[in-house]
């Protein structure tokens, strides 16, 4: 009979640029790699990152967000001029590639939360709106890998760090569901 | 006959960087476990502080520092698909165990905060 398992590998990210090569080992009954998901950790804060000014509904969770100027976001407008859609925080680039197989089976950039959640709420209520109250349910991106050689190749880049031109420590969790033969 | 329950046990974190572990029994007539969802008072240290280990019967589910943002839902998310899907497990001996760790992120301040550990549930009916 084969079970769902989930293996989570951290990688941590010091400096601007950081390039992080890392392993990832499977149990030897896995049989297949069956998804991908990631998530993220802000480990310290940042002396140059501007900060939002919390709505009054979450003065205890000061986020920390990069005000982009108009000019420089390229960002897309409506009829109104001062509506701007704010582009997702790239955080960095996530590439995986498993032993069995050439090339990577899965590549993806790292995003923080999104910046235009709010846009989807007409109903005016003042309920401040958020990932962790109107956030979907996450599920993990499917990939079908054979997994016999139990080793995963992984390579990160930090592009947040790059970005602000600091360096920022925070990690990244990479979760790779499995399933393994009981 | 089978009918539809859902379980709620509360765990309470009151100190920052600290590890909460807690063991809750689900009643005998509970024949299978359908979907697993974590709330808490407040959404924002849940979603960027916490990271939780959940074994049911021993079997472990969700391995210690899986993100406790990965099991929450949205008020956007319609409520029957809140929850997340386990298959429908056997409880066993019924003892579902939460081992829940408060990790500091540069986005959040601490405060003492609540977290809600929900199961779907399927039971026998008793009558």
């Amino acid at each position: 009979m084969m079970k769902e398992g989930v293996i989570i590998k951290t990688i941590s990210i010091k400096r601007q640029g950081e390039r992080k090569h890392f392993q990832i080992r499977l149990p030897k009954d896995t049989k297949f790699i069956i998804g991908v998901e990631y998530g993220g950790r802000l480990i310290s804060r940042t002396e140059g990152a501007i900060e939002a000014p919390a709505p009054k509904a979450k003065a205890d969770a000061k986020l920390v967000e990069v005000i982009y100027s108009a000019i420089e976001s390229g960002a897309v407008r409506d009829d109104k001029p001062k509506a701007f859609f704010k582009r997702n925080q790239l955080i960095g680039e996530l590439k995986l590639q498993s032993c069995e197989e050439a090339n990577w089976f899965y590549a993806a950039d790292v995003f923080g939360n999104d910046a235009n959640l709010n846009w989807g709420d007409f109903s005016q209520t003042g309920f401040p709106v958020n990932d962790f109250t109107h956030g979907n349910k996450r599920t993990e991106e499917v990939v079908k890998v054979d997994a016999e050689s139990t080793i995963i190749n992984g390579w990160y880049l930090d592009a947040l760090g790059k970005s602000q031109k600091l360096d920022i420590n925070y990690e990244i969790k990479v979760y790779v569901w499995i399933n393994v033969e009981e | 006959m089978l009918k539809a329950t859902k379980k709620r046990f509360d765990i309470k974190i009151l100190v920052a960087n600290s590890t909460v572990s807690e063991t809750f029994e689900l009643e005998k007539n509970i024949v299978k476990v359908h979907g697993v969802l974590v709330t808490s008072d407040k959404d924002d240290l849940l979603y960027y502080r916490g990271t939780q280990k959940i074994e049911i019967n021993k079997e472990e589910f969700f391995p210690d520092n899986y993100e406790s943002k990965l099991l929450m839902s949205g008020i956007n998310v319609a409520p029957k698909q809140r929850y997340y899907d386990l298959g429908g497990v056997a409880p066993g001996n019924g003892r579902v165990q939460i081992s829940y760790k408060d990790l500091d992120d540069g986005r959040t301040m601490f405060t003492p905060y609540r977290v809600s550990l929900y199961l779907d549930c399927e039971m026998e009916d008793e009558l």
